[in-house]
Formats: structure tokens, C-alpha cells, sequence
């Protein structure tokens, strides 16, 4: 009987220490990229530094920022990571609260341009990536962005859809290409208009470009770097074109919610998150291209990131509050000239 | 069978209730969304969906498409499942074997392997180039043809089955009876064979428009966003712009077509008849 009501006990004290564990819970929402990776560079080791568990959400931008809208006022997720222009969107709807710097501790290590990328530090930058144009070299050259519809690329060509992040981007530096980078982008899709039946296709996923250089349906388009592993393998001359411009891009932040239930795990999160070790290894995996400026990596490595000051410095980021204020006026813009 | 009919309805309800909170419910909810704008019912926001110059064309081509094929299919399909039905036993069940094949290879690798034939470096462009019926290979890729030539591939097996059993059940001495009494092939088709057969061309016909209607990867793949059709469109409001109210309008405008669609094979079939 004695033995008995022991083991029950020692059942007990076990249940209550399984339940206590599972109390110090942090919900985080991402995007469903390289998730195998993501578990056992970032998610595993930190469940183990906090002793905490980590339920991860996954899911499309807009569909996390309507959960996210949705759950406003009784927020389930504590952090999550989204585009600059996503995250000022959560921050003038209320979604979100500044993020008090002070408490990370490797804020400092970040490149000036992760710092603050959307205002009043409600988002930290993580990631960033190049936008440019990927080419044959062996079939055209491309100086410009206004390379892309040269004669010999007619009928070979791939466009960003307006839609997509890498959209605005694109058609802003065809913008300054052609002269005129006024922030309607009226200018720009115009000229996309008018060679739209040069232009193959206006893709909406990145693994679509890649097949269609594969299989030599086009030869060139405007990528985000970070797709650009893949075509570096495709075993033809391919370069990454340094137009006159410059490049463009785009950049990932972590946002922190307003009411988050566990603040102080978020904090120590992102700080992980943030820290050289693990932005070194998500580097080195291909996965994320660091924010934090201390961390370093071979050429070879370099080669397929976004890296280092000075490419970093080179970027000309579109303004969140230029993409959020313009997006409608643009697709509007867009489905009057291209859509059909 | 029952005593009485309160039996039969309360075996039928578990089912009922179960397919009303499931599906008619949330249904219900997701159209209702279009006719209503600032808390009041209104037919506004049709009107304004068929305002804009790019709903119409994406519209158009819905239907235009979704008709194109599914009269096509009807051709192709009676000229194969009377070929089909005329066989010996073996050799017919063989050959609907072969006609129900691609109904088992997911749409998404069956599309895909379109993209490869169809593309500058595939079969058909370099069988054109080889023939020198042209200089340059041909964009097939997202266009409104590769779309129909996907959607075509997708469908005709379901016309071909719904014809092959319309006219297995037709009676064997129709067709010699006809030609006897001097009828040309032309007339034994119009007047013995399509009256005869006209219900499976009215489900093979709701199969193959309704699903034309509704296909969302083909159209997505072989057409992409320069040859937009309406569920492909319904796709991008809801992902791109999380804009519900639109996706509904186009929700509810497919099941009109559908049921439209059904209803017209039906009128034609019955319109026949009477004759």
C-alpha cells in the first residue's frame, strides 16, 4: 500500500513538473521556408537553452497577418518574422509593440540597416537579400535594368508578378533604368506593359523561374538571392547581373505582439536568433543571410548570400511605407495595363 | 419499406446534419459575404466586381474555354467511344483501361509533363522545327492554348467514359436499322445516335465545363498570371490580397455557371426529345 501511494506520488511530482515545463510555452509564426533546417539550427537548441517548449506556425504572409489581425485582442502567437512592409502594416493596425532594444543583446552586432528597419523599433531585421537580375551569360549581357528587354531577350524573359515581394522591387529599378522612379511606379509598369507579349510569363513563385531557365524557356529574370543556390547548379554560364542601377531587395524583420503572453521568452528568442553563432550556422546552411555584421563565412558560401558591408550598403531598399502606401495604386495600375 | 415516412426522415437525419454543419453552413456564410457591405444586403458588390475591364476578360475566358472544351471533348469523344463499344469484349475492356489511365496520375505531374512538352525545347517544338513548318520554336507556354490543350488532356476521359456507357446501352440495332432504311452517317448520328445517347453527352458534358470551370492547377501552371481564369484569379484575391469578399463573388459565380451549364444540357437534351 505504502509502495503504492509512493509511486503515485513520485507519478504526481512527475505530471506537475511535465505540466510546469509545458507552462513556459512560446508560440512564434514564420514562414514555412527550410523548416527542417530552421528545427535544428534555431528550434532545438533553444528549447533546450530555455527548457521551454517552442510551437512553431507556419503559413503564407497573408494568411499569418489575417491569424495574427484576428487574434488581436487575445494574442496566441508571442513573435513572428515577416517583410518590412508586412510588419508596418501589423504596426499601424495595432498588432504589434515596439521592441525595447536594450534587451537584446546582440542588437548592437546588426548591420545599421537591420536596426530599424520600420520605425519606432517595431521590427528588428534579421535577413535580408539582393534582388537582381539572373542571366545567360553565354546568350546576353545585362548592364541594366533596362537590359531586360533588349531584342535578343523577346520572347525569353520572366517577370516578377506585382504580387510577389521581389514585384515593386523590380519595377522600381526599371523605373530609375527608363529615368523616372516616381513612387506610383506608373512609369515603370508602363514599360513592362508595353513588351508584355515579349515577356514569358509574370511568375508568382521563385521555383517556377528556375524551372523555366532549366528547361531554357528564358533567359533571364529578376530573383531574390536567395533562389539563386539553385541556378548556379543548373550547369549552364549563368552570372548575377551588377546593373548601373544597383540592386534591390528586400528585407525579413521579427515583430513582437502587443499583449504577447510570454514576453520575456520572445526577448530571449530573438536575441538567439539574433547572436553570430546561430546567424553564422543559418548562413552556412543557405538558409538566411546574416543581419548580424559579426559574423563570417567562407567565399564559397558568400558567393550564394547576400553578404558582407558593402553589398549591403549597395541595396536600395523600397520604403515599407512607400510599398504599404502605393501597393493598391499599383495592382490596380498593374491589372489595368497587364493583367489581361 | 418504412411504416411510416417519419422513419425513413429520422434514418436520413444523422446524415443531414452532419452535411448541413459541414458544408451548407459554411457555405452558406462564405456567399453571403458578397451580398453584403456595410451590414446591409446589397447586389453592389457584383456590379462592381463585372466594372472592372480585367474581371470581364477573365470571365470571358472562363467561359469561352470551358465551352471550347467541353464541345471539343464532345466530338473527340463520340467519334472515340463509338470506335470503343464496337470492339470485341477483351479488346474493349483493354481500351477503356487505357481511356481511365490518366484519371490516375495526379493532375500535378500530368500538367507538369505538359510544361516539358510543350516548352521551346520539347516535342512538339522541335517536331515543328524539324518538319520546317517554322524557323523558330512556338510559345505554347502560357498562353490560352496550352491552357485548352491541358485542361482538353484532363477532362476527355470523363466524356469518353460517360459516352461509352450512353452508348452501350443503346440499342444494338439502332444503327444497322438506320443505314438500312437508307440513312447516310451524318443523319444515323444526329437522328439515332444523339437522341439515343443524349443523356451521358449531358453528364460527360457537366463533367467536363464544371470541371474546366473549377480546375485550379492546370490553368495555374500552363497559363499563370498572364492567362488568368476565374478560380485562378479567386486564388490570388484570396492569398495576395486577403480580399474574402471578392473570392466569394467568384465562388458564387462558378456555381452559377455550373449549375447554368447542367440546366442548359438538360433543356437541349429534353428540347430534342420532344421533336
Amino acid at each position: 500500500m505504502f509502495k503504492k501511494l509512493l509511486a503515485s506520488g513520485v507519478a504526481l511530482a512527475a505530471l506537475s513538473g511535465a505540466a510546469q515545463a509545458a507552462d513556459k510555452k512560446l508560440v512564434i509564426s514564420v514562414y514555412g521556408f527550410a523548416q527542417d533546417a530552421f528545427k535544428e539550427i534555431v528550434y532545438d537548441p533553444f528549447e533546450a537553452q530555455c527548457g521551454c517548449e517552442l510551437v512553431v506556425e507556419t503559413g503564407n504572409s497573408v494568411e499569418r497577418l489575417a491569424k495574427l489581425e484576428a487574434r488581436k485582442d487575445d494574442p496566441e502567437i508571442d513573435m513572428a518574422v515577416m517583410s518590412t512592409h508586412d510588419a508596418l502594416s501589423a504596426a499601424r493596425k495595432g498588432i504589434t509593440q515596439s521592441i525595447d532594444v536594450s534587451r537584446l543583446s546582440n542588437y548592437d552586432k546588426l548591420y545599421d540597416i537591420a536596426k530599424d528597419p520600420v520605425g519606432d523599433n517595431m521590427g528588428v531585421g534579421y535577413t535580408f537579400y539582393a534582388t537582381s537580375i539572373a542571366y545567360r551569360a553565354d546568350e546576353v549581357t545585362i548592364e541594366s535594368w533596362a537590359d531586360l528587354f533588349q531584342d535578343k531577350l523577346k520572347g525569353r524573359v520572366a517577370f516578377p508578378n506585382v504580387s510577389t515581394n521581389q514585384g515593386p522591387p523590380a519595377l522600381y529599378m526599371v523605373g530609375k533604368a527608363i529615368g523616372d522612379d516616381a513612387a506610383d511606379l506608373k512609369a515603370a509598369i508602363a514599360e513592362v506593359a508595353k513588351n508584355k507579349d515579349d515577356i514569358v510569363t509574370f511568375y508568382e513563385r521563385s521555383s517556377q523561374v528556375a524551372q523555366l531557365m532549366q528547361q531554357e524557356e528564358i533567359l533571364a529574370a529578376p530573383i531574390g538571392r536567395f533562389a539563386w543556390g539553385a541556378y548556379s547548379k543548373m550547369g549552364f554560364d549563368m552570372a548575377w547581373a551588377t546593373p548601373k542601377e544597383g540592386q534591390t531587395g528586400g528585407m525579413n524583420v521579427m515583430i513582437l505582439t502587443k499583449g504577447a503572453k510570454n514576453e520575456d521568452l520572445a526577448y530571449e528568442f530573438m536575441d538567439f536568433w539574433l547572436s553570430t553563432e546561430i546567424q553564422t550556422k543559418l548562413a552556412e546552411a543557405l538558409v538566411d543571410s546574416p543581419a548580424n555584421s559579426e559574423v563570417k563565412v567562407s567565399d564559397e558560401i558568400a558567393e550564394n548570400l547576400t553578404y558582407g558591408a558593402e553589398t549591403v550598403e549597395s541595396l536600395q531598399l523600397l520604403d515599407p511605407a512607400v510599398i504599404l502606401d502605393n501597393r493598391e495604386t499599383w495592382l490596380s495600375e498593374w491589372n489595368a495595363q497587364i493583367g489581361q | 419499406m418504412f411504416q411510416n415516412r417519419m422513419e425513413g426522415l429520422a434514418l436520413a437525419l444523422p446524415a443531414a446534419v452532419f452535411a448541413a454543419i459541414v458544408f451548407l453552413v459554411p457555405v452558406g456564410i462564405l456567399l453571403s459575404e458578397g451580398f453584403r457591405a456595410e451590414g446591409s444586403w446589397t447586389l453592389a458588390s457584383y456590379a462592381g466586381f463585372f466594372e472592372s475591364e480585367l474581371n470581364r476578360t477573365v470571365f470571358w475566358r472562363t467561359l469561352k474555354l470551358g465551352a471550347i472544351v467541353t464541345a471539343v471533348s464532345a466530338v473527340i469523344g463520340y467519334a472515340t467511344a463509338y470506335s470503343i463499344v464496337t470492339l470485341p469484349p477483351t479488346a474493349r475492356g483493354r481500351m477503356i483501361g487505357l481511356v481511365v489511365m490518366p484519371l490516375m496520375i495526379s493532375p500535378v505531374a500530368r500538367t507538369y509533363a505538359w510544361i516539358v512538352i510543350l516548352g521551346r525545347t520539347g516535342f512538339v517544338n522541335e517536331t515543328i522545327v524539324w518538319l520546317g513548318l517554322s524557323d523558330t520554336p512556338i510559345r505554347f507556354l502560357f498562353t490560352e492554348t496550352a491552357v485548352f490543350i491541358g485542361l482538353l488532356q484532363l477532362f476527355l476521359p470523363l466524356m469518353i467514359l460517360s459516352l461509352i456507357s450512353a452508348l452501350e446501352n443503346m440499342p444494338k440495332d439502332a444503327v444497322p436499322a438506320a443505314r438500312v432504311l437508307g440513312a447516310n452517317w451524318l443523319q444515323v448520328f444526329v437522328k439515332v445516335i444523339l437522341p439515343l445517347t443524349k443523356e451521358g453527352l449531358v453528364i460527360g458534358g457537366t463533367l467536363v465545363f464544371t470541371g474546366s470551370l473549377t480546375a485550379y492547377i492546370t490553368p495555374a501552371i500552363l497559363g499563370g498570371s498572364k492567362v488568368l481564369m476565374l478560380e485562378t484569379l479567386l486564388y490570388q484575391r484570396v492569398t495576395v490580397a486577403n480580399d474574402f469578399a471578392s473570392a466569394s463573388i467568384i465562388a458564387m459565380i462558378l456555381m452559377v455557371m455550373s449549375f447554368s451549364a447542367n440546366l442548359l444540357l438538360k433543356r437541349l437534351a429534353t428540347a430534342r426529345n420532344k421533336r
